[in-house]
Formats: structure tokens, C-alpha cells, sequence
């Protein structure tokens, strides 16, 4: 299913698709790269082929039918005798699709290596996470993997395989770009636009489902060990390359475990906060990309996560809860949302509304007042694991008094209307305090 | 596939429909092209062409059937005799996409002539891209430029002029488009910087769910000290890459630049940073100094307000963030933590230099003044 087709001519090109003579060689890809994007759907592919040359003027034809490569990021780069090959210009023949023509003019003759790059969509890759919580909940195994999927149209042999963190600004879709004709558009046309770019619109070349490979069968089955992954930064992106070379033929997708981590530290963080999460309490696996948490390498790339809890009895293991990571810096906290529970219970009860402080405008009517609340905040820990509540308080106003009461552990303003209480609960356990909020409304308020 | 043609003709125009004109004697051929891309809309084409006149009256039929021509912007211009060969009138027959002039020439004589014409669906695209170093402080610099003839005429070969660098010989079907490299100044500096704009960006990432990306881009002075500097930057796509240390290249982003005048800067925004982070609140946001007129309602009033940001760069190297702030009308500051300069009256711009994995506290207190409700 090889589509994209190099052709080494000695005759010019006159015009039409049908003038192409003198058919000398068909270079073989020797190697090949890809660099896929996780935040686009765009792959960067780059080609090691041997060029055979004459001394004087060639002609080389690349041709790409059925696949996704954006022709305008086609280029080709020689790889040795650099001074003596001269590539004049790349054109995109009149009336026919799909096809590049290199004109190039050699002081050699002779075999060359030249490197061909070019963009295409229909490679992606997705990161996913396991995670298994110890029976008492304070350690965690993390269990990383990659599923990179083939739907470009081409298939990739022996390829090595290198995968983009990071969040890249496109101004145009490559699977947009490579079913433009022609390539660069016409004159006068408005060019792609990003957002102007309705994804549901544009309809990708219908794909042939090749046969199941036995070559890749064999394989899988003769790798002994997992791959390795060797993880760098570069700018704002981080790049994952995968051990050795990886064959994936179109429509197909491989999983690839990325790292394993045991013991780290997690802890039961849950939040209750009425204006996000309503009247339940939400619970959060928090722990930090860091060497304290065994953890601290590499930043984490988002990707969903399953959270399972060990028994304790013969390794078998109850399902916590799904979460969504979102891409983890070095050095950043990660709080996983395992969704409401009814556990750990925050329960606030008003116990009291008064008003006063009243002020009259000169019509005797009221204008300004106070009115305050008393609340009683009581926290159940029904677990048998010890867990950290944050509960935080919306006024809904800036002009707001606070007195506190009972144990309601470490206090602090989280903006100008929201408090923030933590609270470390015993497993088992019930923590109970009070305050009372004073607002002042109307003309009060000055 | 030309349409365009030059015919000349022996005997006068003596009728004014066309099946009053008369055969075709000669088809003189183009010689010397000009294609000038030098203006951004539209195309002039400067072709010569060798007539052989006869003493007396001539005619020259000029017709461009299928392509994109501007009929009145059409010229013809005397080359080797101006003052012995006139151009006496120009004529359009009806229903046709042609003209004919009427040349006078004082002796049977070879003469140049250059037609000159708009000619529309030609133009030229520039693109750029860059390859930066691994340190990204400098990239490889390279435009290509994009022929893209769509006129309906064919131009075997043509003297191709841009509003800058030296022309180069061409040729170039209809229907054809070509690329090539066209500006190659080699290594040159490169600043890169992340921008937050407290205008543009959620201010804590906590409500969005996600990560807030910072944008980063790069700037590029065009400059002779740079490399540049010989002419302004046309506007077009920059791929930017990144040497990756072993032979390749990654892609770090793409951006439509505009056109950048000597001395000014090629601003190319590539990403957005998910290592650098910004957590801003408003902490405090009161009314204050209130005046009331005599029936006691507010007339004027100030505000006391303050923000605040938790700015923490996780990557091993440093950083220069330029953070936005905007506080509308007339205001004062009380305190702030931060040195910052103006843009304008409601804009305040702070660079703020970030240490590898570092961790800084932005405050900035301030009065809005005299606002009436």
C-alpha cells in the first residue's frame, strides 16, 4: 500500500502529465522518521533515499496519490555532495494532481543520499494512564502507555517512531492543505484559515483496509522486551522517541507502555465548593510530578487515566473512578478529579440570619443594612483511610467580615470573595466548626 | 496553450467590424519577457516583440482570448524609432477580446515595440522557514517564493522582478505553479518570548480544566546587523523547526507574518508554553472615596483594587515573560511589586525575568479614579 512514489527522469517535463520519458530509477526509501503531534493532526515525515544522478540537469518526480502529505511542505535536502547538487526549484506541473517535480542540477554523477521531509496528516498518537492506589491509599502505581495510529494512507515500515508533547499553533489544517488543488491555491483565492476551518466539511480520501500483515504479527512476537522511550525537551515541546523501528501499516495502531512507576505518594484530597461542584463532595488523587514523588523526570503528557484500588486479597483490584489529566510540568501539582462521592461528607447547615446596622435615606427609606449568617460546618469521614477536605466559601461580594469558630483547620482568603478551609480528617472521623459572615449591603457597603 | 497574440497586418482598417479586418501576414514572436510581482495585486507583464513595418500605414492586431488581461491598461511603446514610428490610434472590434493598433511608420523598418498590461490570476506567494539551533537563539533563515501562474498564458521564459533582491530568469506554464528559493542569509539572531495578556488568557487554570498555554514566539529584527535589512519582508506562512541534536528536525509551529519594513521586527507566534504558568486573582475590589449628590446617591466614586499572580516557570532554563496588565481610565498606582512600562494610558506592560524552575509573586495595588456610575 506505498503511495507516495519517487521517479528519477533524465527528459524535461513538457507541460503534461503524459510527456514524463526516459524512466531511469525508482529510489527505495531507505530510512524513514516520523515525528507525530499529539496537539495536531500532523506528522513530520522525513526520508533517506539514495538518488542516482547525472552530471547536468535532473528531473525528480514525487508523487503522493491517495495520501495525506501537504505539498507545500515538501522538500528535499541532499545529504552529501551539498556544493555540487543544486535544487532550483520544486514545481507542481500544470493539470495534474498530486505529483512534485524537483529540477536539479548535478556536478556529479552517480549515487547521492538526499533526505525528502514533508507534513501529513492522518498519524496520531494519545497518551492514557493506569493508576493502582495501595490498599491504605497512600501509594500509587502509575502505569503509562502511547496508542500511536496509522490513517495516513501510507504505510510505514521500519519506521522510527518519535512523539511531539506540546500544544503547536497551525494557521491551516494539513488535512486540509493536502487536498487542495492546487497546492498552493489560485491567485485571488482566500487562503486556509485556521479557524475559519469547519472540520465536519471536509471529507478525507476514503482508505482501503489492507490485510492483516503477517510480518507484523511476527514482529510483536519476537519482541522479548518492552521498547524503551527516551524522552528529551526541545522549546516548549517534548519529544518521546521510541526505541528501534516500528512498522505500521495503514489503519493500524500500537500500544507502547511509556513508563511504570511504583510507590508514589498520593493523597486523598477532597473538595467541596457549591458554585463548581454543587452540593457533593468531589474527590481528587493529588500528588506532584517530582523526585519526592519517585516521579520528576519528564512532564506528564494529558491523557485519560483509570484509577483502580488494590484489595489487598490476592491482587485483585476495585475500580475508583476515571480521570482526564491535563498536561503535568516538572514540578507541578497533580490534582486527578475522581468525580462525587458520598463518603466523605461536607455538610453546611445554616443555623442563623439576622439582620441590622440599618441606615434611612431621606425619604426614610432603608438603604443600606447588614445582614449576617451563622454557619455550622460539620465533615464525616466515613473511609477507613485518613483524607484532606478543602471547602471553599462563595459571598458573592467583597464587602464581607468572617469570625470563625471550632476546629476548622488552616484558614486563608482565595479571592476577594471566596474563602478557602483545610481540614486533615482521621479515617472514621468527624470535624465540626462555625462562623459567621457578615455582609454589608446598600450604602453599608462605603 | 497561449492565447495571447500579436498579428500584424499589411493593409488598413477600413471597416469598423471585425470580418472587416484583414489576414494575418506576420506572427511576430515574444522576445525579451518581463513578469513584475513587484506589485502586491496586481501583475504587469512588459513584453518586446520585433515588428516589420511597412512605409505607411500599419496594423497590429493584439488579441488575448482566455486570458485575465485589463483591456485599458494595455500599451504599446516604440522602442528603436520613436520618431519615425507613431503610434496613430488603437481600436477594439466588437465582441472580442482584442484591439488593434494602428501604427504609421515613416520607412519600411524592423521595429521593437514593448506591450506593456495588467495582467490578472499571476502572482507570487513568499514563504518562510526557519531552522532554529538547539539554544534557539539563532535559526537558518530561508524565503522561498511561490510563482503561481493561473492567466491562462504560458511564458516560456520571462525576467521575473520582485520589489526586492535581483531579478531571475523564469518560465512558467499556465496552470503551474513554482517554488524556490529565493532569500538564504543563512544563521541569523533570534529573540524568543512568552506574552501573557491578562486580557486575553483565564486568569486560573483551576476553572479551566486544562492546561492555559502562554504564547511564545519568535522575534526576528530585520536588520543589516541580523542579515537583513537589504528590503522590507513581505508578508507570508513561516514553518518554523527546531534542530533536534541528531540530524533532524521537529516542527515547533507556523504563523502568518506581516510584512516587516527595514528596522521593524518579524514577530512568528510558534506555541503555546504549558511550563510556564500564571495564577492571577483579584484579591480586593472596593468602592471607595464616595460623593453623593443632595438627594444622597452616588455621583463619583474611586476604587480600590488588587491583583495578584503567582507566576512559576517549571522549565530547567530561564525565561523572560512580558505580562500584560489593564486597568481602564483614569487610575493611580498604590503599590506594585513590579516595574512596568506604559503602551498606552490603560496598558501596562512588565518584563519579568524568570530563573529555571522558579517561583515569583506578582501584586499590583491601584485606585481607579472619578468614576461616575
Amino acid at each position: 500500500m506505498k503511495r507516495t512514489a519517487t521517479i528519477l527522469v533524465t527528459a524535461a517535463l513538457c507541460g503534461a502529465a503524459q510527456a514524463k520519458v526516459d524512466l531511469v530509477t525508482i529510489p527505495t526509501r531507505d530510512t524513514v522518521q516520523l515525528t507525530i503531534y499529539n496537539s495536531a493532526d500532523m506528522t513530520l515525515v522525513r526520508e533517506q533515499r539514495d538518488l542516482t544522478l547525472k552530471e547536468g540537469d535532473n528531473k525528480l518526480q514525487f508523487s503522493w496519490e491517495n495520501t495525506l502529505i501537504d505539498p507545500t511542505s515538501l522538500e528535499m535536502i541532499p545529504k552529501a555532495n551539498a556544493d555540487r547538487i543544486d535544487i532550483q526549484d520544486l514545481v507542481y506541473p500544470p493539470r495534474v494532481n498530486n505529483l512534485g517535480l524537483w529540477n536539479v542540477n548535478s556536478r556529479i554523477s552517480g549515487k547521492s543520499p538526499v533526505e525528502i521531509s514533508y507534513l501529513t496528516s492522518g498519524l496520531s498518537w494519545r497518551a492514557f494512564y493506569m493508576g493502582t492506589l495501595s490498599p491504605d491509599e497512600t501509594s500509587l502505581r502509575l502505569q503509562g502507555y502511547v496508542r500511536v495510529t496509522n490513517n495516513s494512507g501510507e504505510d510505514y515500515e521500519n519506521a522510527q517512531v518519535r512523539l511531539i508533547v506540546g500544544q503547536v499553533h497551525l494557521i491551516d489544517q494539513i488535512a486540509q492543505l493536502a487536498q487542495q488543488q492546487p497546492p498552493y491555491g489560485r491567485p485571488g483565492e482566500i487562503t486556509l484559515d485556521y479557524y475559519s476551518y469547519d472540520s465536519g466539511a471536509i471529507e478525507r480520501p476514503k482508505m482501503k483496509l489492507s490485510k492483516p500483515s503477517s510480518r507484523i504479527v511476527k514482529s510483536i512476537a519476537l519482541d522479548e522486551a518492552p521498547k524503551e522511550i527516551v524522552k528529551e525537551g526541545l522549546s516548549e515541546y517534548f519529544l518521546y522517541t521510541i526505541e528501534g523501528t516500528e512498522t505500521i501499516p495503514n489503519t493500524w495502531s500500537k500500544r507502547l507502555p511509556s513508563f511504570d512507576v511504583s510507590e508514589i505518594p498520593v493523597k486523598n484530597l477532597y473538595k467541596y465548593e457549591e458554585d463548581r461542584y454543587g452540593m457533593q463532595t468531589r474527590r481528587f488523587l493529588s500528588f506532584t510530578n517530582d523526585t519526592d514523588h519517585a516521579l520528576g523526570e519528564t512532564p506528564i503528557p494529558g491523557g485519560a487515566m483509570k484509577v483502580y484500588r488494590s484489595t489487598g486479597e490476592n491482587e485483585h483490584l476495585a475500580y475508583e473512578g476515571q480521570s482526564n489529566f491535563k498536561y503535568i510540568p516538572v514540578g507541578e501539582k497533580v490534582e486527578l478529579d475522581l468525580g462525587g462521592v458520598q463518603d466523605v461528607i461536607v455538610e453546611p447547615k445554616l443555623m442563623k440570619v439576622a439582620t441590622g446596622n440599618f441606615r434611612f435615606n431621606n425619604e426614610g427609606n432603608v438603604s443600606g443594612w447588614d445582614t449576617t449568617y451563622d454557619f455550622r460546618i460539620e465533615v464525616r469521614n466515613t473511609r477507613n483511610v485518613p483524607v484532606k477536605v478543602e471547602i471553599k466559601r462563595n459571598f458573592h461580594t467583597p464587602y464581607w467580615t468572617l469570625e470563625k469558630a471550632g476546629d476548622f483547620g488552616t484558614f486563608e482568603k482565595d479571592d476577594s470573595d471566596t474563602v478557602k478551609f483545610t481540614l486533615e480528617l482521621p479515617a472514621e472521623s468527624v470535624k465540626t466548626f462555625t462562623y459567621t459572615l457578615t455582609t454589608r449591603l446598600g450604602e453599608n457597603r462605603f | 496553450m497561449k492565447y495571447l497574440t500579436v498579428i500584424l497586418a499589411i493593409a488598413a482598417l477600413t471597416a469598423t467590424s471585425a470580418t472587416a479586418r484583414i489576414k494575418m501576414v506576420a506572427l511576430p514572436e515574444r522576445a525579451d519577457t518581463d513578469i513584475r510581482l513587484d506589485n502586491p495585486t496586481v501583475t504587469l507583464i512588459e513584453e518586446e516583440r520585433v515588428l516589420t513595418l511597412q512605409q505607411g500605414l500599419n496594423q497590429v492586431d493584439f488579441s488575448w482570448n482566455g486570458v485575465s488581461i485589463d483591456a485599458d491598461s494595455i500599451r504599446l511603446q516604440v522602442i528603436d524609432h520613436p520618431d519615425s514610428v507613431t503610434l496613430l490610434n488603437v481600436s477594439y472590434p466588437p465582441n472580442e477580446q482584442a484591439l488593434v493598433w494602428e501604427i504609421s511608420s515613416a520607412e519600411a523598418v524592423q521595429e521593437t515595440v514593448r506591450i506593456s498590461y495588467l495582467l490578472y490570476n499571476i502572482d507570487r506567494l513568499v514563504t518562510y522557514k526557519l531552522v532554529a539551533d538547539k539554544n534557539e537563539t539563532q535559526v537558518d533563515f530561508k524565503s522561498h517564493l511561490v510563482l503561481r501562474n493561473f492567466s491562462g498564458e504560458d511564458f516560456e521564459n520571462a525576467r521575473v522582478l520582485l520589489d526586492y533582491g535581483e531579478a531571475f530568469e523564469r518560465g512558467i506554464q499556465h496552470e503551474e505553479t513554482k517554488q524556490l528559493l529565493f532569500l538564504s542569509p543563512g544563521e541569523i539572531a533570534v529573540e524568543k518570548v512568552w506574552t501573557f495578556d491578562a486580557a486575553a488568557l483565564p486568569w486560573d487554570p483551576e476553572y479551566v480544566g486544562g492546561n492555559v498555554g502562554i504564547p511564545v514566539s519568535y522575534v526576528i529584527k530585520n536588520t543589516k546587523a541580523n542579515g537583513l535589512g537589504e528590503f522590507a519582508l513581505n508578508g507570508g506562512k513561516a514553518r518554523v523547526y527546531q534542530d533536534d541534536g541528531r540530524g533532524g528536525t521537529i516542527v515547533l509551529g507556523e504563523d502568518n507574518t506581516q510584512p516587516v519594513p527595514v528596522g521593524e521586527a518579524m514577530k512568528i507566534y510558534i506555541g503555546d508554553s504549558r511550563d510556564i504558568t500564571v495564577v492571577q486573582k483579584k484579591m480586593n475590589d472596593k468602592q471607595i472615596n464616595i460623593r453623593r449628590n443632595n438627594d444622597g446617591k452616588i455621583v463619583l466614586h474611586d476604587t480600590d483594587e488588587l491583583i495578584t499572580a503567582t507566576i512559576e516557570n517549571f522549565k530547567d532554563t530561564p525565561a523572560r515573560l512580558t505580562l500584560i496588565q489593564h486597568i481602564d481610565g483614569q487610575w493611580d498606582m498604590e503599590a506594585c511589586n513590579m516595574e512596568y512600562t506604559l503602551d498606552d494610558a490603560s496598558t501596562l506592560k512588565f518584563e519579568i525575568e524568570l530563573a529555571a524552575n522558579s517561583k515569583q509573586e506578582f501584586s499590583m495595588h491601584y485606585h481607579r479614579r472619578n468614576i461616575r456610575p
